[in-house]
């Protein structure tokens, strides 16, 4: 019935949680679902913004206007409440609004502020970018708000989720091994705090084993104290690695659905793999996906996973000693796409490459709506444009069955008229937005 | 640019107040006025506080708290149960257990936890003192009380590991929730963590 109800075009949601959705000839009334959108977004000092109060309606917002006026930079300071980390990887001190760093004031503050509806009432989160000036040096900092209330920037996540599309995004597939960890983690950490805790401490463990062996290579620090952070990052690596297991046998399930019965009308269908590096250097990727398959056998068994870790970190231990640092683990995974046996990175065409990226980022949408019954923000950065007909379709079908969704375009000839009657429009120009276009 | 008007002295106290923690350049400069329009003996009571807190304190050769005495009040007082013995990072960690009162054993402080990212090992701790201890002493628990941070936990696993040879109890301080906290404002791994370590409500 719900998605009957998504089909319909017009939708009235009334205050005792029920929605009335209906056109000319029928209608149909459903409870209203948990549901999460941003109501009220302010922004200070970021990016192109000096200051901005917007309010934003649930549904599809599409974002108008010329090229570098600030369309973008809208996206980016939701995905940064949702996720604490830019869609780039920069210096975050770049995200301050450029006029106020030139004013050389001691203390500068740029502000990111959203009000968040939810079924349980709502909530308001709050990033502040902080540059501090100590003496002859800035130093950058950020703090976390709930309900004015600081708290760990960790703390912000799952607060509000977010789903990104950026015309990029096959940079996932082609780029390195590093982007599609980021990607992993970024998307894990939004809703598994305790995933997202567990990476820190590794980080900080990785660290501090990383220094030891680089001190051992001098002649100081003891095998006794090795073995102490080799145990614990084992501990702490094997916990990584069964929940990115688990996440990539629910995601490649979906991801391979969607690929195969929505894009592609059952003509090709892909496999997403998880390629743990539990195991020193595999010398060949059927090795790998050996590993990867023995990995999703023992999912359920974690003791097995952190015996096989421990293992592994045992026989790779010299090269380690070698080398001043840990040379396997969870840092150094990755994953991929397979298509009739070959990688797609390596050898799929620009299209198909595509096609699974669009797959991947779909099925994290449903993922998460799964995961937590309530549906992701969902924002795109003119990837409409990048898409053909039947693609841009089903990602615009998505989009109107979200609770919200923020589009950016700089030509509104994309979107079918349908779509465009339906969204909210907002005009985007040097860092201000209005309905419509100032003549 | 205003350098070079300060004089000398004065331009030297600020320099040394900047020096410690939590105080910037100008908490450091508010200090250095206040105590140069203060009454006279006002200064001179802090640089004589100053030079006894390095002439009269040392480390205890016992416990390595910092003393007057050596050995210190604590190790000195026949009252307290010899049987157990409170391993702590720093001498405020002791502190701290003392106020609740609610230990009456001996101490043991390491100065520091393990760190080699700050370049800190066991070597640059009171930790082979503390073998020596545990080897020749009467006690029959040892409690880590060090800090449940990675480092401090680190720390706790290694004196595990090395004192394991001895037939001296071990144990560690329980994790779980603050008392007058607020579930649900606890975060998930504090909260699995009291979850895990439950006890029967009798």
């Amino acid at each position: 019935m719900t998605e009957v109800c998504h089909s319909l075009p017009n939708k009235v949601e009334l205050p005792d949680g029920w929605a009335i959705c209906y056109n000319a000839r029928e209608f149909f009334c459903k409870p209203r679902k948990k549901f999460m959108r941003i109501t009220h977004l302010s922004l200070t000092n970021f990016r192109n913004y000096g200051r901005l109060e917007l309010t934003l309606p649930a549904g599809a917002t599409l974002l108008h206007g010329n090229n570098a006026q600030g369309k973008t930079n809208l996206l980016e300071a939701i995905y940064y409440l949702a996720t604490t980390r830019s869609p780039h990887i920069n210096q975050d001190q770049q995200l301050i609004h450029w006029d106020a760093l030139q004013t050389h004031d001691p203390v500068i503050v740029g502000r990111l502020v959203a009000r968040v509806a939810t079924r349980q009432g709502e909530r308001q989160l709050e990033v502040r970018l902080i540059n501090e000036q100590k003496g002859q040096q800035y130093s950058f900092r950020r703090e976390a708000l709930v309900n004015r209330r600081k708290v760990r920037l960790m703390d912000l996540l799952g607060q509000v989720r977010a789903v990104l599309f950026l015309p990029q995004d096959v940079h996932l597939i082609t780029g390195s091994p590093s982007q599609r960890r980021r990607y992993l983690n970024i998307t894990l950490c939004q809703i598994d705090p305790i995933y997202c805790r567990q990476l820190s401490t590794y980080n900080k463990l990785l660290e501090q084993r990383n220094a030891l062996l680089r001190q051992m290579a001098e002649g100081r620090g003891g095998h006794d104290v090795l073995s102490i952070f080799t145990e614990r990052l084992v501990t702490s690596g094997s916990e990584l690695f069964a929940r990115r297991g688990q996440f990539f046998s629910n995601i490649a399930r979906e991801t391979q659905h969607i690929h195969y019965e929505q894009l592609t009308d059952r003509r090709e269908s892909i496999r997403l793999r998880y390629l743990p590096n539990l195991h020193d250097s595999p010398t060949n990727s059927s090795e790998t996906l050996q590993l990867a398959d023995w990995l999703e056998d023992h999912l359920q068994q974690p003791e097995r996973i952190k015996e096989r870790f421990w293992q592994a970190m045992q026989e790779s231990k010299a090269k380690d000693l070698a080398r001043g640092s840990t040379t396997i683990g969870p840092h150094r995974d990755d994953w991929a796409f397979w298509v009739n046996g070959r990688e797609l990175g390596l050898f799929g065409s620009r299209g198909q490459q595509r096609s699974a990226v669009l797959a991947l980022k779909l099925a994290e949408i449903n993922w998460m709506t799964s995961q937590t019954g309530e549906a992701p923000i969902l924002l795109l950065d003119e990837v409409v444009a990048e898409l053909d007909e039947q693609r841009r379709a089903l990602l615009l079908n998505y989009v109107q069955s979200a609770e919200q969704a923020v589009l950016t375009a700089t030509d509104k000839a994309m979107f079918s008229d349908p779509f465009l009657q339906q969204a909210t429009m907002l005009y985007v120009e040097n860092g201000r937005i209005s309905a419509n276009p100032t003549a | 640019m205003a350098h070079n008007v300060l004089p000398q002295p004065v331009q030297r106290l600020i320099d040394e107040f900047a020096r410690l923690p939590g105080i910037g350049p100008k908490s450091a400069s508010r200090l250095t006025f206040f105590l140069l329009r203060g009454a006279e003996n006002q200064a001179l009571e802090l640089a004589s506080a100053l030079q006894e807190l390095q002439a009269r304190t040392r480390f205890c050769s016992v416990c390595f708290n910092i003393t007057e005495m050596d050995p210190c009040v604590v190790c000195e007082d026949s009252g307290r149960d010899p049987n157990l013995l409170c391993v702590v990072e720093e001498p405020l960690d002791l502190l701290a257990i003392e106020r609740s009162r609610a230990f009456n054993g001996r101490y043991h402080v390491l100065h520091g936890a393990i760190s080699p990212v700050e370049g800190v090992g066991p070597e640059d701790l009171r930790v082979a003192e503390l073998v020596e201890r545990v080897q020749g002493g009467t006690f029959r628990e040892i409690i880590l009380a060090t800090n449940p941070t990675l480092e401090g936990e680190s720390t706790a696993l290694y004196l595990q590991r090395r004192l394991a040879g001895t037939k001296v109890k071990i144990t560690r301080l329980a994790r779980g929730l603050p008392i007058g906290g607020d579930l649900e404002y606890t975060d998930e791994i504090t909260l699995s963590r009291a979850l895990e370590g439950r006890q029967e409500f009798s």
